[in-house]
């Protein structure tokens, strides 16, 4: 055998022979298809061992700033509380970052089967969970005197077909908040705060300059930037959808009217087209860079944190002509994962922590609500007993429970495809220079075009 | 080589012929280095097998499906790619991709060429000089993103208070919708264009100095050794440009736009993979993501196998 014969039979050992072929494609196709059933499973967490976990954005505080140690504390102290009465102990667990909404680890949990047991969501995301199928109905656990303490409002957003599945820790109004030192230096006093769309506009107007904004209004397109917009809508008496016939109205004289308000803004240089001090509040008022800002009651909070000594008001949103000022009221809900590992178990704890009428419910929910987080509470004796305590100091505070919150609407729970075709709506309207009504029909027809064939709950 | 050979030998068995006894050897030590192949390859395929091949043909396989982000599956075909042929908003992030590509990576090719040209001179801190200009690429992309929002922003950023010096007032280069894409393609370019230096020095340092030598002698001008010279010379690592910065634009991005714009404004930072993202992550339409995605890979794919066939694999004519 020479050389040449050498290579070739060495180049006929390296071949592979149909049976290597056929073995290795065996082995292939038994990795994937296990892999495929892995990633397929719809596993449920039932019978899985150890403590249920409660994924939020407060406890344990990787912070040491008093205030959120406080807010820790609370939840830290409610799990103990739980424990102690001999229950299936809570784990919490911190989730950088779980209010953005673009975090995506409450999404790869859920897809991948492994959800936590107790969670907190936003209005903008219950229907897309309620749907999922993986919501516990809260109601058996519920007297109907916890139920009746709710607002009505604060519980809409939560309840399909008269059972609620999530329940809400706090209401989350937005208003207008503005900066003293601007409005002074521009020789402005209370009695100039804009109640008019134009009387706002005008004032944005007539505070930009320089390094400042007049007027902010949220610029990115995002569920929040949809929240922030709704009321706008509302005050003109229109919808995204009607809540009664389930049918869209966008395309009304309301919603264009809107659209046309956020375009105006913009166009006009009464707002700008990106956020100041990189979309903080707090920078931005204290080194002069906004005067107005529509945002919401947690400002308080990051104001009373951050620049305590810095002065700043809020009056409610302004009105177009011939409407009436609304305002969205957001906030966060406690949910129970149907597929957890103790749903039962986990439903009772959030019902005990969040709805009941026991003492020492009424009593935490008034120290998160009245001291740990300082926002507006969701249940009528909260409100009464914080009211009675005299927490509410801050008149900012005071404001937003007495004044502002009684115009206030639940934040809408509309399914990703109507978020999306409002929000290009908003952004071609505001920052595309585009046509109100055209884009107002355009968001129209593909929301008409969704409803088609959409199976899920009721859109309020 | 003749120790090894006549070592071989003395081990050969009885009554084999010399020649015989040599091939045996040479046949077992290809054996041992076969082995020894595999055993070094074993991790890697695994690794790529497990984290890579599998989650590709897992994604293919998704895009057949309409999925809730819940668990629940149900087998569609060719639907989510119907879907997509109709999606307006597919085709628009299709057609911002392009732009995007067609702005970052000629970009990319000439400063990181044009900087490598100039480092590779004998200047005074060149050392420092190529440190400085490699040095964004070193830094997290978010991180980038966060330090140019803030340079650029409207009125308090500090390029908008140069421009105010020059009369320019209220330019918004992350609000305006004409300009939004262009401010992406040249942070993107400024954050890549250390690496792409980098490559490009390697390439020239690999050009003989002879040539230019021999170049010079005969009157060549600094642009006709350039040309004649240099760029035929640098067609291999071109090539590695080119399509390292084409994939990289088409699948990256998303960290970028994601903090700078999130999409906006009015869509017109929505880059295919933000699209991606936002289906798969923002509205659980995780099957619709994967079939966008598999048609994302096929493309990449295709233009790879085209470029490939078009240069010789990056050898040009000069193999």
């Amino acid at each position: 055998m020479d050389g040449r014969h050498l290579s070739r039979a060495g180049s006929r050992r390296r071949e592979l022979s149909r049976r290597d072929v056929l073995r290795l494609g065996a082995a292939g196709a038994g990795t994937l298809a296990a892999a495929w059933a892995t990633a397929g499973c719809t596993p449920t967490g039932a019978g899985r061992p150890g403590p249920l976990q409660f994924w939020q954005q407060y406890a344990p505080a990787p912070q040491q700033d008093p205030n959120l140690v406080a807010q820790s504390d609370w939840f830290l102290d409610a799990t103990r509380r739980w424990a102690a009465a001999g229950e299936r102990p809570v784990d919490m667990v911190y989730i950088p970052a779980y209010t953005d909404p673009t975090n995506t680890r409450l999404t790869t949990a859920f897809a991948s089967g492994d959800g936590p047991d107790i969670f907190l969501i936003s209005p903008g995301d219950f229907l897309r969970y309620y749907n999922g199928g993986v919501l516990t109905d809260l109601t058996p656990y519920l007297t109907q005197e916890a139920i009746d303490d709710f607002y009505p409002d604060a519980l809409a957003t939560r309840t399909v077909d008269g059972k609620i599945y999530g329940l809400p820790m706090e209401q989350e109004p937005l208003a207008i908040f503005y900066d003293v030192p601007a409005f002074e230096e521009a020789g402005l006093a209370e009695g100039d705060l804009p109640t008019t769309w134009e009387e706002m506009l005008e004032l944005g107007r007539r505070l930009t300059g320089g390094q400042r904004t007049g007027l902010v209004l949220d610029t990115t397109p995002s569920y929040y930037q949809n929240f922030t917009f709704y009321p706008w809508v509302w005050q003109g008496g229109g919808d995204v959808v009607d809540p009664r016939t389930q049918r869209p109205t966008f395309d009304s004289d309301a919603g264009v009217q809107a659209l046309t308000l956020f375009g105006e803004a913009v166009a006009t240089g009464a707002a700008a087209r990106t956020l100041p001090a990189g979309g903080d509040l707090v920078g931005a008022f204290t080194n002069g860079y906004a005067a107005m800002w529509q945002t919401g009651v947690w400002q308080v909070e990051a104001m009373r944190q951050n620049a305590p000594d810095h002065p700043y008001g809020i009056f409610r949103l302004p009105a177009p002509a011939g409407g009436e000022s609304i305002t969205a009221l957001g906030g966060w809900a406690w949910v129970v994962n149907s597929r957890g590992r103790d749903p039962e178990s986990a439903a009772r704890f959030a019902v005990e922590v969040m709805g009941s009428m026991s003492r020492e419910s009424v009593d935490a929910a008034v120290r998160w609500n009245g001291v740990a987080k300082g926002n507006v509470p969701a249940r009528r004796s909260v409100t009464e007993a914080i009211g009675n305590s005299g927490a509410f100091e801050n008149p900012v505070l005071q404001q937003f429970r007495d004044e502002i919150l009684p115009t206030g609407r639940g934040e809408p729970r509309y399914p990703p495809v109507i978020y999306k075709a409002v929000s290009n709506a908003i952004q071609n309207a505001m920052l595309g220079g585009a046509d109100p009504r055209v884009q107002a029909q355009t968001a129209q027809a593909a929301i008409e075009s969704y409803l088609e064939t959409y199976e899920g709950g009721t859109l309020v | 080589m003749s120790t090894v050979v006549a070592r071989t030998a003395g081990r050969a068995r009885a009554g084999e012929t010399p020649g015989a006894a040599h091939t045996t050897a040479r046949a077992a030590q290809e054996r041992r280095q076969r082995r020894a192949a595999f055993w070094f390859l074993l991790p890697d395929s695994l690794g790529l097998f497990v984290f890579v091949a599998v989650p590709m043909v897992l994604a293919v396989v998704l895009g057949f499906f309409r999925m809730d982000g819940f668990g629940s599956f149900q087998f569609i075909g060719l639907g989510n790619y119907v879907r997509m042929a109709g999606d307006p908003q597919f085709w628009s992030s299709v057609r911002i991709t392009l732009l995007y590509l067609v702005g970052v990576v000629p970009a990319i090719f000439v400063v990181g060429l044009g900087l490598a040209l100039l480092v590779q001179q004998r200047i005074p801190f060149v050392g420092a000089i190529r440190s400085a200009l490699f040095v964004p690429y070193v830094v997290s992309l978010v991180v980038v993103a966060m330090v140019w929002e803030f340079m650029l922003s409207e009125r308090t950023g500090v390029v908008s208070r140069l421009l105010s010096a020059f009369g320019i007032d209220d330019v918004a280069f992350l609000g305006e919708p004409s300009l939004a894409l262009g401010t992406v393609v040249v942070i993107t370019v400024w954050f890549q264009m250390g690496y792409y230096m980098v490559i490009f020095l390697a390439g020239l340092q690999d050009i003989p100095g002879e040539y230019y030598e021999a170049a010079r002698i005969d009157g060549a001008g600094a642009w006709q050794r350039f040309r004649a010279i240099t760029l035929p010379l640098l067609r291999p690592t071109s090539f590695f440009v080119v399509v390292t910065a084409t994939v990289g634009v088409i699948t990256g991005g998303l960290d970028l736009v994601f903090v700078l714009t999130g999409g906006g404004p009015a869509g017109s930072t929505t880059l295919l993979i933000f699209y991606v993202y936002e289906q798969a992550f923002l509205f659980g339409e995780l099957g619709y993501a994967a079939a966008i995605g598999s048609v994302l890979v096929l493309v990449m794919l295709a233009w790879s196998a085209l470029m490939f066939a078009v240069t010789r694999g990056g050898r040009f004519d000069n193999d």
